[in-house]
């Protein structure tokens, strides 16, 4: 009755240079604190996903429920941590959304590996079935794909609704996310149709309102107030608009320079002289007609001075000053001008027109919109409001998520769909395909499989339904052929996802498997920390 | 197996790596006679590149016999003069069998191919390796012989995975295009340069000029606008079309520029201008009084592509034509650096290759080979030297007894059947991890190219030489400081 716990041999070294338990033991440590630092995310997944508050040392706080914002914001020493914190970010640039999925599925294939290690298989026998796992994963997915066009507005509602929904701002999903929609369409370049760059939209945070007033808008969005101090117009109409980089002030030397006056006459003469060089500078805009200024910022001067701009409002020239050097590519392209950046070069035809710049007041502050730009280029604004600062910056994170959805429906157009259904469905087939796998392999298949159930698990628990009841009923369900089949959290119960409107875009989900899988195996080839200089 | 390197340091960056020469160097030794094996490693990387840790394995082993022979009261002179036998013994063998594929160019490129897919299946790219062996290939095929591989650039972007890499025959700049400028060039005259384009400072610190009147501070103004004008009226008169500067081109000759139609590429890194010179056969400029003097660059084609989320500027048809680059993509940013390590690897071992063409069979084949060979000459040659000839032989066994136990495989088991395979004539058997058994290197297509194994013999045994010799350690005295008076 020797009933002895068999140990399966390790491997039989003869004598080895390496301490084999110290391998292990580095081995388990760093799976185990990449598994805590996905449970710290994992509760928020899905729409009944829990938001979590973050207090930086420096006293900001931040509410979030973005996967790669949370695991930015904290504070990871481990270095096997780390590796799932820059996932997150590789998930973020890829498809922007199914950041807290990507962490949560490498949890739960660490803790797969965890088995899989105790009961001896080597490391790298796990890590290349893994990969074929993933491989596979991937070929199903695309099958069970359904194929959407631009024109489809309806799916791609959907979809950025779909990514809405776990968000704090989930209510206005039904106004945000046709906005998303129809921002992206609009920048969309029809001689480049499976391209789209992000930062053709610019998001403008205002502080007031509530979220309900977001808006879209035609033209550009300013969070600045016209320059009043010399009491120019605030609204023009029929705007002729130019985009200057010199400084309307006194000249400046780039080599230090001063004026040596020897009396008092000299003095009045220089004065005489600083308006006349302003007044000539003035003279030329307005002689091209241009009727709005953008002045950007300039570090070697002042870029206007009171002088000048008492000139300016008198020519009724609609001034805005400080415009950052990064935003000038920007509106430049919107406005579809070039930038000035001498005065000899002000010409009519580098100006833009619109029909309508003004100032508006909003909230506690004013922005300045301008409206119906001839020949616009490809570019939208969305003007994001909300009622605190918290709310506002989640709002905008999550908008941004939406457009990163969309975004990847036009690399990558077809929809899946959502609720959990996609993971089951892969844990079903990959478990019937490990069936037919040899050895090893078959046994990290199916671990692999058993894995990818986490993710309508942790959506049931999230939404208070037992897990493990709705778990199985789902795969009852997929075993009977109903491959839509979902958890629907509002009714608490299994319905035909699809027909709820529940979808996201293919390249989320492949890309979450394709860089979990990628992160895992490089953390279980991972034998030894060494600290360095 | 990798390890994480992480730094104490400021930022705290992990890297995971298992290039050994890359662990090595970032070690704390304190040590002298560690820092050796440091050395020789940081050497084998430097010469051929691959092969670091084999050689510190090797070095390893070989001193942990000599302290056995040590202990039985023979000399280490002796042990010393053994070894070097065994070691000139076990490079005739090797290259009593190594094979030349250089005249016939099918048989050439599929042994590069197979040096490049073992070189890789120990690093991470061993799941892709098929594909990261074209590549790395294809690149070093169009060196055509030099092992400069400057002319081979290496861009890392994040996103996608692995097998997204691509190898693009043209150079990319990781820049955008200015503003306002055109987005494609063809027929490009470039004019690459170092100077700086947003002001011109007089050099002389607390320079000043005075003057009496606006005007003048006006008309100065005027002047050196005018200065700049000229500038770039004297770049352009060069007849140039694509203008790269290392420095900021500010907003002013940015425009001029971009009236004239030409395309201006600012703040290149120091990099990026070496390399687009040397490719495109044009000198760096400083300034630019002759226009007869300097070289200019050419290109057929320059055009704005777009990676993943970013655009880059892509020159092809570039006059040297053994330009090339490579984009890797990946899951993070430690994949993509691993990747790098190991590609430059595989580069380097492949350059070589071209070089010295003389390819052996992998996967302990040689080790094995060695020992043999060295064993037979220890059985032949009398008194204590032939102790040392023989701990030689068994330290080689060394490496086919790592690899296998890093496999989980049975270490002893293994290496005594392959013994046992090796006493037979002209046996091509070493250690096949995937079935983990004995299996024909030569049908498996595994091979090492010649120059790394003799590399590892070498170093390995000099370095275990110089340790032996060491009898003592002195520390030096601290240097004095001079007293100033």
């Amino acid at each position: 009755m020797a009933a002895m716990a068999v140990q399966a041999p390790r491997s039989s070294k003869t004598e080895s240079y390496v301490d084999n338990k110290r391998k292990d033991d580095i081995r388990m440590a760093n799976i185990k604190s990449a598994r805590s630092v996905a449970d710290a995310v994992r509760t928020s997944l899905g729409p009944k996903g829990m938001d979590k508050m973050i207090s930086t040392a420096s006293g900001e706080v931040i509410i979030t429920n973005d996967g790669a914002t949370i695991l930015n914001k904290m504070e990871v020493l481990q270095p096997a941590a780390k590796m799932l914190v820059e996932l997150s970010k590789s998930q973020d640039v890829v498809a922007g959304d199914g950041t807290t999925t990507v962490v949560v599925i490498a949890g739960a294939l660490l803790k797969q590996c965890q088995t899989l290690l105790h009961s001896g298989i080597h490391p790298t026998v796990i890590s290349d079935s893994l990969h074929k796992a993933s491989m596979k994963a991937v070929d199903v997915l695309t099958a069970m794909a359904v194929p959407v066009e631009l024109s489809d507005r309806e799916s791609l509602v959907k979809s950025a609704s779909t990514s809405l929904n776990s968000k704090v701002v989930s209510q206005y999903s039904s106004l945000l996310a046709p906005l998303a929609v129809d921002s992206v369409l609009s920048v969309v370049d029809p001689a480049k149709p499976d391209l789209v760059d992000l930062r053709d939209v610019k998001i403008v945070k205002k502080l007031g309102g509530t979220v309900d007033d977001t808006e879209l808008v035609k033209g550009l969005v300013f969070d600045k107030k016209v320059s009043h101090s010399a009491g120019g117009p605030s609204r023009v109409e029929n705007a002729k608009i130019a985009v200057i980089q010199f400084q309307i002030s006194p000249p400046k030397t780039d080599i230090e320079q001063s004026i040596v006056v020897s009396d008092y006459t000299q003095m009045d003469r220089i004065l005489k002289e600083e308006r006349n060089y302003i007044l000539s500078m003035i003279k030329k805009i307005k002689a091209a007609g241009c009727n709005v200024l953008l002045i950007q910022k300039s570090i070697l001067r002042d870029a206007v001075t009171d002088l000048s701009l008492h000139y300016l409002a008198k020519a009724k020239i609609l001034v805005i000053k400080d415009v950052e050097r990064d935003d000038i590519e920007f509106i430049t392209k919107t406005l579809n001008c070039l930038p000035i950046a001498n005065i000899e070069h002000f010409r009519a035809e580098k100006l833009g027109y619109a029909d309508m710049v003004e100032e508006a007041s909003l909230g506690d502050g004013k922005i300045v919109k301008i409206t119906g730009i001839k020949d616009m280029g490809r570019t939208t604004t969305v003007l994001v409001r909300g009622s605190n600062q918290l709310v506002l910056d989640e709002a905008e994170r999550s908008l941004h998520d939406a457009l990163c959805v969309v975004r990847c429906l036009v690399n990558k157009k077809f929809l899946i769909a959502g609720g959990g259904a996609p993971e089951i469905e892969l844990s079903r087939q990959l478990g019937a395909w490990s069936k037919v796998l040899q050895g090893m392999e078959s046994y990290c298949v199916r671990s692999f499989a058993e894995a990818l159930e986490v993710v309508p698990y942790t959506l049931a628990e999230n939404a208070g339904l037992n897990p493990i009841t709705i778990v199985t009923e789902l795969r009852n369900r997929h075993a009977q052929g109903e491959i839509n089949a979902g958890i629907n959290v509002r009714k608490g119960q299994i319905t035909n996802i699809l027909e709820e409107n529940v979808v996201q875009p293919l390249l989320v989900s492949t890309s979450a498997i394709t860089l979990a899988t990628e992160c895992v195996r490089m953390i279980l080839k991972i034998d030894d920390i060494v600290t360095v200089r | 197996m990798d390890k994480i390197l992480q730094s104490t340091g400021r930022g705290h960056s992990v890297t995971v790596t298992n290039d050994g020469a890359t662990i090595l160097k970032s070690l704390h030794i304190d040590n002298p006679a560690a820092k050796v094996l440091i050395d020789i490693s940081k050497v084998q990387d430097d010469e051929v590149g691959d092969g670091t840790t084999s050689v510190v394995v090797l070095a390893g082993e070989l001193l942990r016999e000599a302290e056995k022979l040590v202990a039985t009261k023979i000399h280490p002179m002796t042990i010393i003069s053994g070894y070097r036998m065994a070691a000139d013994c076990a490079r005739n063998a090797l290259l009593q069998r190594v094979v030349d594929n250089k005249k016939d160019a099918e048989k050439f490129r599929s042994d590069l191919m197979k040096i490049a897919m073992t070189t890789l299946s120990s690093k991470i790219l061993s799941q892709d390796k098929e594909h990261f062996a074209t590549l790395a290939v294809d690149a070093v095929m169009r060196l055509k012989g030099s092992t400069n591989l400057e002319s081979i650039q290496i861009i890392k972007k994040a996103g996608g995975s692995l097998k997204d890499s691509f190898l693009d025959e043209g150079f990319i700049l990781d820049k955008k295009i200015g503003l306002g400028q055109p987005k494609r060039i063809e027929n490009a005259n470039i004019l690459v340069a170092n100077t700086a384009m947003d002001t011109d400072k007089v050099k002389i610190y607390g320079a000043r000029v005075r003057v009496d009147s606006m005007a003048k501070v006006a008309q100065i103004e005027v002047a050196e606008k005018e200065k700049m004008r000229e500038k770039v009226q004297k770049i352009i008169g060069h007849g140039i079309n694509c203008f790269v500067n290392r420095q900021l081109i500010y907003n002013f000759p940015e425009e001029l520029f971009a009236d004239a139609g030409i395309l201006a590429i600012e703040h290149a890194d120091f990099d990026g201008i070496e390399r687009l010179a040397l490719v495109t056969g044009g000198e760096i400029a400083s300034t630019f009084d002759n226009p007869e003097s300097v070289k200019l660059g050419h290109c057929k084609l320059i055009e704005e592509i777009m990676i993943g989320e970013d655009k880059l500027i892509h020159f092809s048809g570039v006059e040297m034509g053994q330009a090339c680059t490579i984009v890797l993509r990946g899951a993070s940013f430690h994949v993509l650096d691993e990747a790098e390590r190991s590609l430059h690897d595989a580069l380097c071992v492949l350059s070589q290759t071209v070089n010295d063409s003389r390819v052996l069979l992998g996967g302990g084949w040689p080790e094995m080979v060695m020992a043999k060979a060295v064993d037979e000459l220890a059985r032949k040659t009398p008194g204590k030297k032939s102790h040392a000839i023989d701990a030689f032989s068994r330290a080689l066994l060394a490496i086919p007894t790592t690899i296998a136990d890093n496999a989980g495989l049975d270490s002893a088991e293994l290496v005594a059947q392959l013994r046992a395979e090796h006493h037979k004539e002209n046996s091509n058997a070493g250690i096949d991890v995937i079935t983990g058994s004995v299996g024909d290197m030569s049908v498996l297509g595994i091979s090492e190219a010649f120059k790394v194994k003799q590399g590892v013999l070498l170093s390995a045994t000099e370095a275990a030489e110089m340790i032996l010799r060491v009898d003592e350690i002195i520390t030096c005295a601290p240097r004095r400081r001079e007293d100033r008076m």
